[in-house]
């Protein structure tokens, strides 16, 4: 079964592509705080960062339909999280859902221009526990696996049924379902353990090879910096040249 | 370098909840043998095939090319002792192919600049394009998926192979490569499986195995041809043997 959540634009070529996994991490996570931090009145400094970040979907040959459907899938969270605001009001619902909508984003962007492994490498050289690392590589690798059991349980379990019945029962089936993957999950856990300790395996994960830092990683986050500092500014800025032109 | 493999003596094993899965196993493997263990289901084969690189440890010797299993020679064992699971999915564990591949190796501390080198050819072993390196393994067909398993292992470059059912759920075609890779591998072998028309073609000596004790250790076809034995054990006389005497 062919199945691609994560990172299925991750392989392509474009300038984005080839920078280096750490490069990368540390300019979208200071871009999304730096999208979080924005004041709410500052209108250039939202109007920046969406043009930003149209640039950088550009640049990154994601394909925009993809970007779009992935951060509508969160919608409604957005707007249900967007309605407990304490800024109240069109103008306050607005900007949080503008926020969430850049950060995501921002997060699609990032994880579709890095390969998935190369982005845990990064995030291990940045500091990140190894535990913490090894458990989000699994993750990833088995998000498939189970998915794929999840299809053949419900698979079989359309096979023998005739019709959908009560609420009640329909939950109950439900829960035993997810209880049996639970338990499959333990089982293969160990075996996969098994199969680790099989292949030396002694508490270390060594990866291989990625991408160096070179001169495009430092323009990058020289870029992503000044940006930054100008919104941050943009309303000094603003106020400096009306006052120039005036 | 040793005359025996493999030899185990006395070996028991019961599994934390109290079944006894291997009572009094003797066992004796040649270097560059080629051996098929079979049974019915529940008989004890892939138990036993984990004590060879000591991933389980029961009550009895295991010596492995002369050396007794010991908590401080696990990592050499492990180098020389490659097992292959039954399940794929259980050793595929790497975002793609070319790191399951890798992992032993980088494991023993090979170089960094000889793993490659190790990857392809262990990927050239098993009959797979070296274009299936940077693919998810979740993105290839089952026969594949069995393959990279045994690459996974053959990196490692072990001088004795533990395969535990290695032509189950593949079709015709995907067996008889497996059979064609599996013959051509220079290391000694150990195979757990029913497909008794495999072991026919592969494995001169048999040992049968039921209930977690060996019941008969012998040359492959005299073995086989024993209806009685065979069905006492929940197993039959293989098709291409039947009907002659």
């Amino acid at each position: 079964m062919k199945h691609n959540f994560i990172d299925r634009y991750a392989n392509l070529d474009s300038p984005l592509h080839l920078l280096e996994a750490r490069t990368k991490l540390l300019a979208f996570t200071a871009l999304i705080l730096a999208v979080l931090w924005i004041p709410a009145g500052n209108d250039f400094a939202f109007f920046a960062y969406f043009f930003l970040t149209a640039i950088l979907m550009g640049i990154s040959q994601i394909p925009l339909m993809y970007i779009v459907g992935r951060t509508l899938v969160i919608l409604p969270f957005i707007v249900l999280s967007s309605l407990a605001a304490p800024w109240k009001g069109i103008a306050g619902l607005s900007v949080l859902f503008l926020r969430a909508i850049l950060c995501l984003m921002l997060l699609i962007i990032l994880t579709n221009t890095t390969r998935f492994v190369e982005l845990l490498r990064g995030l291990r050289k940045l500091g990140c526990p190894h535990i913490l690392v090894l458990n989000l590589s699994f993750l990833y690798r088995y998000l498939f696996v189970l998915t794929e059991e999840v299809l053949r349980m419900r698979q079989a379990r359309d096979c023998r049924r005739v019709c959908r019945g009560p609420m009640r029962g329909e939950l109950k089936l439900l829960g035993s379902m997810l209880g049996t993957l639970l338990i499959r999950s333990f089982e293969r856990a160990e075996r996969m353990y098994q199969a680790m300790l099989s292949r030396g395996y002694s508490g270390e994960f060594q990866v291989l090879a990625p991408r160096k830092f070179t001169w495009r990683d430092l323009a990058f986050l020289a870029g992503v910096a000044f940006v930054i500092f100008v919104t941050f500014w943009s309303g000094q800025i603003v106020k400096v040249w009306t006052r120039v032109l005036a | 370098m040793s005359e025996y493999a493999v030899r185990i003596t006395r070996l028991n094993y019961t599994y934390p909840d109290g079944t006894k899965a291997l009572e009094a196993i003797d066992l004796d493997v040649r270097t560059g043998a080629r051996m098929a263990l079979v049974g019915p289901s529940g008989a004890g084969k892939s138990t036993l095939l984990l004590h060879l690189n000591g991933v389980l440890t029961g009550n009895g010797t295991v010596r492995i090319l002369g050396q007794a299993l010991d908590p401080k020679n696990l990592r050499e064992i492990r180098r020389q002792v490659g097992v292959v699971f039954q399940d794929p999915n259980d050793q595929l564990f790497c975002p793609t192919v070319y790191e399951d591949v890798a992992f032993g190796p980088l494991n023993l501390s090979v170089p960094e600049e000889e793993i490659p080198r190790r990857v392809e050819r262990a990927l050239r072993d098993v009959g797979l394009d070296q274009s299936i390196r940077n693919r998810p393994s979740h993105h290839l067909s089952l026969g594949e998926r069995k393959r990279v398993a045994i690459a996974t292992v053959l990196s490692m470059e072990p001088a004795i192979l533990a395969l535990d059912e290695p032509t189950s759920n593949l079709d015709p075609r995907n067996r008889r490569h497996l059979i064609e890779l599996i013959a051509a591998l220079p290391a000694t072998l150990l195979i757990a499986t029913h497909d008794l028309e495999f072991v026919l073609a592969l494995c001169s000596r048999t040992v049968l195995m039921d209930r977690g004790k060996i019941w008969a250790d012998g040359e492959t076809n005299s073995l086989l041809r024993d209806s009685a034995l065979m069905e006492a054990h929940g197993l039959e006389v293989p098709l291409s043997l039947r009907g002659c005497k």
